[in-house]
């Protein structure tokens, strides 16, 4: 089936999968942030003590990760403009791979402080410090190492995630894969072309993660 | 200095501690001993307030315990507690765990936090030691730098728990030592130990506590001689065997 693959026809569109890549990679990193910020924050409200903080943060999370993304999307891409709030669809893109992988990115900070032992909040707190210094100082430079990992696995799911932003039509690397296949009536040499771009990001994240977990060894350990 | 009235703890249906009365005066070093689960560490650990208790009132350094959260931590600076799993902050050095409360609790300049934590760190016998990281220091060595992490703070009451009995036997008394010469210095101190030796060298009273309850306290001499409990005298024959 690959055999007989049209590459002079995946060349002529190399411009094309180029622009789709750079997009992904765009709105890739603008929902990654976005999910970074969201998660953070809904991560800080619910290992916090008062409950009608927490409440929120836990049902946000809980709501996210029982509903498909792709019912997101649509629930945005439909309700924004019923609020009066039009944006375009890539905007609409963002907010939902931001709010998307925000539950997970929260979930997976909150596994990092909380294997953290509790001796070690237990000795800042016999010293005097504040919850504010115990956290800065002792649980998350600790926390951190353990959540690099996830934090790079959740990013290459939002990566193949935001494929989807292609039925909103936000035009990325799914879409213009696609242009292949409706112009010329080639789907598979659209899908082999999208799928090799897709390697390339993954390798790309998989680098850096290499790259920082090095860069970040413990001092004294080889 | 520390002051137990009637005090009362429960964990949901269990009485942990029940009608604690006791006064540590300053200066003085008490040693609690006891079988498993009797309550000793739960004891100790409502004196700087990690445990709460629901009943009877506990007095530290002129401070009611139960108070605010912003009392409660004043009250920490002056009570340094040891641990028996040390809990050393494993991304610092030796040095950095000690001068880490100083700087940021007590406001010090990292110099001059610096300054005392290599001198407590001298003290200790950790000269050579102040850059390596926790893992890379054995167990006695790693008690020693906790024990200097809470001196860093200029504490006046010391609370240990039964802070040898993660070490090896031959890393026992390098610890012992330190906890000895700052008896010595006058320090108010309440250790929960099984070390006889050291509860007889140092201890101006031993108490033995059983079921959450204290059952005797007295001098080591009139303790180890001529205990009166049966429970008391159980427990030491077992203690003392080895
Ligand atoms: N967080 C907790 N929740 C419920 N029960 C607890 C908790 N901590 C301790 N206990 C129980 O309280 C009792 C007293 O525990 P504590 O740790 O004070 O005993 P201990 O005398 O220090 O024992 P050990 O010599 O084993 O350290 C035990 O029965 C223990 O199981
Ligand atoms: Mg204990």
């Amino acid at each position: 089936m690959l055999g007989n693959l049209n590459t002079r026809v995946m060349l002529e569109y190399l411009p094309d999968i180029w622009q789709g890549f750079l997009a992904t990679l765009m709105l890739s990193a603008a929902g990654f942030a976005g999910a970074m910020i969201i998660g953070i924050v809904a991560c800080a409200l619910s290992i916090q003590p008062l409950r009608w903080l927490r409440g929120p943060a836990v049902v946000y999370v809980d709501a996210i990760r029982a509903t498909p993304l792709l019912a997101q999307l649509y629930f945005l891409y439909f309700g924004l403009p019923r609020l009066g709030i039009l944006v375009p669809e890539m905007v609409i893109g963002v907010i939902a791979l931001s709010l998307n992988s925000g539950a997970y990115v929260a979930e997976i900070i909150r596994s990092g402080i909380l294997s953290i032992p509790r001796g070690q909040v237990e000795a800042g707190k016999s010293t005097g410090m504040t919850y504010l210094q115990r956290m800065r100082l002792i649980i998350l430079p600790q926390a951190i190492r353990p959540t690099v990992s996830p934090l790079i696995g959740q990013a290459i799911v939002l990566i193949k995630d935001s494929s989807l932003l292609s039925l909103i039509s936000v035009v990325e690397l799914t879409r213009a894969g696609q242009m292949i296949a409706i112009d010329r009536f080639m789907p598979i040499e659209g899908l082999v072309a999208t799928a090799l771009a897709y390697l390339v990001l993954y390798y790309l994240l998989k680098l850096l993660a290499g790259v920082w977990v090095y860069q970040n060894r413990l001092p004294g350990r080889a | 200095m520390i002051e137990f009235s009637s005090l009362n703890k429960w964990f949901g249906a269990l009485h942990v501690l029940s009608d604690i009365s006791l006064s540590v005066a300053k200066g003085e070093v008490v040693v609690v001993c006891g079988p498993s689960g009797s309550g000793k560490s739960t004891l100790i650990r409502c004196v700087n307030g990690l445990e709460p208790f629901q009943k009877g009132k506990l007095i530290v350094d002129g401070t009611e315990l139960g108070g605010s959260e912003a009392s409660l931590r004043d009250l920490r600076m002056e009570v340094g507690f040891v641990f028996q799993q040390f809990n050393l902050y494993p991304h610092k050095t030796a040095l950095e765990n000690v001068t880490l409360a100083p700087v940021h609790v007590r406001k010090l300049s990292k110099a001059a936090a610096e300054e005392r934590g290599r001198a407590l760190l001298e003290k200790v016998g950790l000269a050579d030691k102040m850059e390596n990281y926790p893992h890379q220091l054995s167990g006695g060595q790693q008690q020693r730098v906790a024990i200097a992490r809470s001196l860093a703070m200029q504490p006046k009451i010391m609370l240990f728990d039964e802070p040898t009995s993660a070490l090896d036997p031959e890393m026992i008394n390098e610890v012992l030592d330190v906890m000895v010469s700052l008896a010595n210095e006058g320090m108010t101190m309440m250790v929960v130990t099984h070390e006889m030796g050291f509860a007889r060298k140092v201890a101006d009273r031993v108490m033995f506590m059983d079921r959450g309850a204290i059952v005797e306290i007295a001098a080591p001499e009139t303790f180890f001689t001529t205990p009166k409990n049966d429970r008391t005298r159980d427990f030491l024959s077992k203690v003392l065997q080895h």
